[in-house]
C-alpha cells in the first residue's frame, strides 16, 4: 500500500460521504427530529476535512473548516435550519466534490475559478456569522490549559538560569501512571531533540510504604538538557501531562541573552508586559496564562502582585529578561504618548485653510442672497445645501484648531507638586474637564495667567498643614483644576479649599496704598475684587513664587487681553475659586444679525437669549429709565440707536435682543431682526483698537460691513457710563 | 516485538495514512472504524496505545474511551484523541474520561508521530 493508492480511497470516501451529505440535505427540512441528521452531515464534512489534511490538500481543508463550523453551530443549536442555509450548504457540498474532482484530476494548485467560487462561499458563510476567518490551523498540536500550582519548585540549585544549558524541572502528577503518561517515555522523547547532560530523580515525594498507591507517580526531575530548540517545542513535549504535572524550562545564559536582544527588537506598539515577553520568546504563552491566573487568584485573596513578580518567583522567566521588558514598555509608552497619534501640520496652513474657509462662508452667504433674487427655486435649493456642507467644512476647519486643555492642566502636576513641597504644605491637585476643548492659540496664551493663579493659590490660599489641622480641616489640601464650555466660552476655574480671603486685611491695605478711602463703604465683593488692581500685594512676605512684582492685575490685564475675564468668589474659611472666562476661538462666530436704521449690526448667537418686542408699554415706562420689566424681572437695555447714534426714526416696533454674559442679562434694542447668519471676524483696523463694545466687523453677502457687537465690553461700557451720568448728576 | 497500535476513525483513507506512518515508525498497528468495532478488536490481543477520533457513528470516541478505562487490562494504555479546533468543548471531556494526549484534525503524518513517541516507544 502507498500514498497513491490511500489517496485513491479518500476520494472514493469523499465522493460517498457527498452524496450522503446531499442526500440528508435535500430531506433535512421535512425532518421532525434533525439531530441525529444533523450529526450525520457534520460528521461527513469533520472526516473530509481531517482525512484532507493527512494529504495536505489545503484547499479542501480551509474551504471544509467553514463548513464544518457551519454545521457545528447548527448541531449546538445556535444556529437555526432555513432554506437559505440549505442551498448555501448544498452549493457548498457541490464546491467540495468539485475540488475532490480536481484532486483526482491530478491538479495540483486550484483554478482560479474554484478559488473564486470558494471565497464567495466563504464570504457567504461568512455574512451567516460563522467564525470561520479564524483560519484553519497549521498546527497539529493544540495548547493546553494547566491549572495553578500553589507550589514553586524548588530548585535543586538556584543557578541553572546561569548555565549554558537549558534546565527543566519536572513533578510529575500522581495520576500520571493512569493515564498512560509515562515519565520515561517523555524523557527519551525530549532526548530526541537535544542531549540529556545530567538527569536528578526526585524522590522525596514517595510516602512510607504503607501510604503509598502502587499505581500513583510520586516521581520529580530535575533535567540539564543541552538543545537548540526554542522554549516552545521544549514546552511542547511536555503538552500531554501539563495538565497535572508541575513543568518549569529555565533557559541558558546564551538564550538570555537573545531573548533580550528580540525584546530590544520588537516593533514599538503599546503592548502589555506579557505579551512582550511571549513574543520574545522567554514566555510562553501557556505560561503566561498560568500567570495571569494566579494573578487573578491572589486578587481574589484581595492581595495582588504585579504580573512581573509572579513570573519571576514561579521561575518562568528570570528578572534579567523582566527588566528588559519592563524597560521597552514604558518607552514605548512615552514615544506614544509624545505622538499622540496626531499629524503635525504647519500652524501658518492651517491659517491659511480658516482664512479661506472665512471667504467661502462670506461667498456662500452672497450666493445664498443672489439665488434668493433670482426667485430661482431649484437655484435656491441647490445653493442651501452647498451652505449646508460650507457650515460643515467650517466647523471641522475650526476643531482642526481645536485643542484639550488637558495637557496644559498636566503641566501643573509638578509645578503644584514641587511648590507644595518648597513650602512645606501637603496639596492634591485634582483636575476636571480636561477633555474641553478650545482654540490652539488661546491655550497657548492661557498658560502664563494659570501659572500665576495656580501658584497663588498654593502660596496665600492653602494653609500649612498645622494650621489646617487646628481648624478642622484635613491636613492635606485641595486646588482644583476645572474647564467646561459655557455659552461660546470656555471657563477655567482655580480653586482651593485654604482660608479664602481676607477681608479685612484687603481692605486695610488697600487704605494704605490709597486705592480706597477709609470711609468708603464696599461690599464684600468689591473688597476682594481690589485684589486686581495694580499695585496690591499681600503677602507678608515676599515669597519665591509670588509676590514678585507680578501681581494679579497683570494676570487680569493679560486675559482681557485675549478678550476674556476674570473673577473670584471667596468664603472665609472655606477657599477661593477664580474663574477664567475665555472665548471659544477667533475666526467664525454663529452671528445674530439684526438692524438698527441703515445699518446692520451682529451678536454674537451664543449669548442670544431670546427676541421680545419693545411694546407701547415698555416704551412710556422706559422713557427716562433704561429697564424694562422681563416677565417679573429687571432687564437693564440699551438702545444701540442712541449708542452709534444711528440716523432716523425709531419704527413704530422695536425690539429687544436679550443677551446673557457671564451671570448678567442685558437687552439691546434694535429695529429690525434680521435673522441668524454665519459669520467670519475680520479684526478692526488699528485706528479702531480703542473703540469698545465692538469686536470686529465682517462682509455681508449684499457687501455691506456689519460690526460684530463685544456684548461683554458693551455691558461694561453702558454700566460704567451709567455711574459716571449718576457721579455727575450727584 | 514492535507495540501495537489501534487507530479508531471512520474515514479508511485517514486509517491507511496513518497506519502507513506509523509502520513506517516501526509499530504494528491495528484499525477499527468506530468505537463499537474497537472494542471488538480489544479483546483480539495487547494494544500499547489507542488513537481514536472523537465523531464516529454507533459509539462515539468519548463513549469509548470510558469503556476502555473500565478494563483493567487497558487502565494505563494511553489514549490519544484526534480533536478540532471547532471543538474545544471535546478536548476537556476526552481527558476527563481519561483520554490526556490529544492531535487537532487536520494534521500531518509527523504531528501523529511525534505525538506517539511522547508516549510509548516503538
Amino acid at each position: 500500500m502507498d500514498l497513491d493508492s490511500a489517496l485513491l480511497t479518500y476520494i472514493a470516501e469523499g465522493r460517498e460521504l457527498l452524496e450522503e451529505m446531499e442526500d440528508i440535505l435535500l430531506r433535512l427540512e421535512h425532518e421532525e427530529d434533525k439531530q441525529e441528521s444533523l450529526n450525520a452531515i457534520f460528521r461527513a464534512a469533520h472526516t473530509i476535512k481531517g482525512s484532507a489534511g493527512l494529504f495536505g490538500l489545503d484547499d479542501i481543508v480551509a474551504f471544509t473548516h467553514g463548513v464544518e463550523s457551519l454545521l457545528d453551530q447548527m448541531r449546538e443549536g445556535t444556529m437555526v435550519l432555513k432554506p437559505t442555509i440549505t442551498t448555501l450548504l448544498l452549493s457548498s457540498r457541490d464546491h467540495i466534490s468539485d475540488l475532490i474532482d480536481y484532486v483526482e484530476a491530478g491538479g495540483n494548485k486550484i483554478t482560479d475559478t474554484l478559488r473564486e467560487k470558494g471565497d464567495e462561499l466563504t464570504q457567504q458563510l461568512n455574512d451567516l456569522g460563522v467564525g470561520v476567518n479564524q483560519t484553519a490551523p497549521e498546527t497539529g498540536v493544540q495548547k493546553g490549559l494547566a491549572p495553578a500550582p500553589t507550589e514553586t519548585v524548588s530548585r535543586v540549585s538556584g543557578s541553572h538560569a546561569e548555565s549554558d544549558n537549558w534546565h527543566i524541572s519536572l513533578r510529575f502528577g500522581p495520576s500520571s501512571l493512569c493515564d498512560g503518561m509515562d515519565p520515561l517515555s517523555f524523557l527519551r522523547y525530549l532526548g530526541t531533540l537535544g542531549e540529556i547532560v545530567n538527569i536528578k530523580t526526585l524522590d522525596d515525594g514517595i510516602p512510607p510504604a504503607e501510604d503509598m498507591d502502587s499505581e500513583a507517580c510520586y516521581l520529580g526531575f530535575e533535567v540539564n538538557f543541552k538543545s537548540n530548540a526554542d522554549k516552545q517545542t521544549i514546552e511542547n513535549v511536555f503538552d500531554f501531562i501539563r495538565e497535572e504535572s508541575l513543568v518549569r524550562i529555565l533557559p541558558p545564559r546564551s538564550e538570555l541573552a537573545d531573548y533580550i536582544a528580540h525584546i530590544h527588537e520588537l516593533p514599538e506598539e503599546d503592548m502589555r508586559l506579557g505579551e512582550i515577553l511571549v513574543r520574545s520568546g522567554s514566555l510562553t504563552q501557556l505560561e503566561l496564562d498560568e500567570a495571569l491566573r494566579q494573578q487573578s487568584a491572589l486578587q481574589a485573596q484581595e492581595t495582588s502582585l504585579p504580573l512581573g513578580n509572579i513570573v519571576v518567583e514561579s521561575g518562568m522567566t528570570t528578572q534579567t529578561v523582566l527588566d528588559a521588558a519592563v524597560a521597552k514598555q514604558s518607552q514605548v509608552r512615552e514615544g506614544k504618548s509624545k505622538e499622540a497619534q496626531s499629524v503635525r501640520v504647519d500652524a501658518e496652513k492651517l491659517d491659511e485653510l480658516i482664512n479661506l474657509v472665512g471667504e467661502l462662508v462670506i461667498a456662500g452667504a452672497g450666493s445664498a442672497l443672489n439665488a434668493m433674487t433670482t426667485g430661482n427655486n431649484v437655484l435656491i435649493e441647490s445653493v442651501s445645501i452647498l451652505n449646508g456642507l460650507v457650515e460643515e467644512v467650517r466647523d471641522s476647519a475650526l476643531r482642526l484648531r481645536m485643542v484639550q486643555i488637558g495637557a496644559t492642566f498636566n503641566r501643573f502636576q509638578r509645578v503644584v507638586r514641587d511648590v507644595s513641597q518648597e513650602l512645606g504644605k501637603e496639596i492634591d491637585l485634582i483636575i476636571t474637564g480636561a477633555e474641553t476643548e478650545l482654540d490652539k492659540t488661546v491655550i497657548e496664551k492661557i498658560g502664563d495667567p494659570l501659572m500665576h493663579l495656580v501658584r497663588n493659590s498654593i502660596d496665600h490660599g492653602i494653609e500649612s498643614p498645622d494650621l489646617r489641622q487646628a481648624q478642622g480641616k484635613t491636613s492635606s489640601g485641595t486646588l482644583r483644576l476645572n474647564a467646561y464650555h459655557d455659552s461660546g466660552s470656555i471657563v477655567i476655574e482655580v480653586s482651593d479649599d485654604g482660608a479664602g480671603l481676607n477681608r479685612d486685611r484687603i481692605q486695610q491695605k488697600a487704605i494704605e496704598k490709597e486705592l480706597i478711602t477709609a470711609e468708603q463703604q464696599l461690599e464684600d465683593q468689591e473688597i476682594y475684587n481690589l485684589i486686581f488692581e495694580p499695585g496690591f500685594s499681600t503677602a507678608d512676605a515676599v515669597t519665591n513664587l509670588s509676590g514678585r512684582g507680578v501681581g494679579m492685575d497683570v494676570v487680569k490685564r493679560n486675559i482681557e487681553a485675549l478678550r476674556g475675564s476674570v473673577e473670584l468668589t471667596s468664603v472665609p474659611g472655606k477657599g477661593t475659586t477664580f474663574r477664567v472666562r475665555m472665548p471659544l476661538t477667533l475666526a467664525i462666530i454663529d452671528g445674530f444679525l439684526v438692524g438698527v436704521d441703515k445699518s446692520s449690526f451682529v451678536v454674537p448667537l451664543d449669548m442670544v437669549l431670546e427676541c421680545v418686542e419693545l411694546n407701547q408699554t415698555n416704551r412710556e415706562d422706559s422713557v427716562d429709565r433704561n429697564y424694562i420689566n422681563l416677565r417679573g424681572e429687571v432687564l437693564p437695555f440699551i438702545r444701540l440707536r442712541e449708542l452709534y447714534m444711528a440716523g432716523g426714526v425709531a419704527p413704530r416696533r422695536e425690539n429687544v435682543v436679550v443677551v446673557q454674559y457671564g451671570g448678567n442679562k442685558a437687552g439691546l434694542v434694535v429695529d429690525h431682526l434680521l435673522g441668524e447668519f454665519q459669520t467670519v471676524i475680520k479684526p478692526l483696523g488699528n485706528i479702531f483698537r480703542h473703540v469698545k463694545g465692538v469686536s470686529g466687523s465682517t462682509i455681508l453677502g449684499n457687501g455691506a460691513v456689519a460690526l460684530i457687537l463685544d456684548v461683554p465690553g458693551l455691558v461694561q461700557e453702558v454700566a460704567s457710563m451709567e455711574m459716571r451720568a449718576m457721579n455727575s448728576a450727584a | 516485538m514492535a507495540k501495537t497500535i489501534l487507530i479508531v476513525d471512520d474515514s479508511s483513507s485517514l486509517r491507511q495514512v496513518v497506519s502507513m506512518a506509523l509502520k513506517g515508525a516501526g509499530y504494528d498497528t491495528i484499525e477499527a472504524c468506530d468505537g463499537q468495532d474497537a472494542l471488538n478488536k480489544l479483546t483480539g490481543g495487547k494494544v500499547h496505545l489507542i488513537i481514536s477520533d472523537v465523531n464516529m457513528p454507533n459509539m462515539d470516541g468519548i463513549t469509548f474511551v470510558k469503556e476502555v478505562k473500565k478494563n483493567p487490562s487497558y487502565k494505563f494504555t494511553p489514549v490519544i484523541m484526534l480533536t478540532t479546533e471547532s471543538q474545544e468543548g471535546k478536548k476537556s471531556e476526552g481527558q476527563a474520561a481519561g483520554a490526556k494526549a490529544w492531535v487537532v484534525k487536520p494534521f500531518q503524518p509527523q504531528q501523529m508521530l511525534a505525538a506517539v513517541a511522547k508516549l510509548i516507544m516503538p
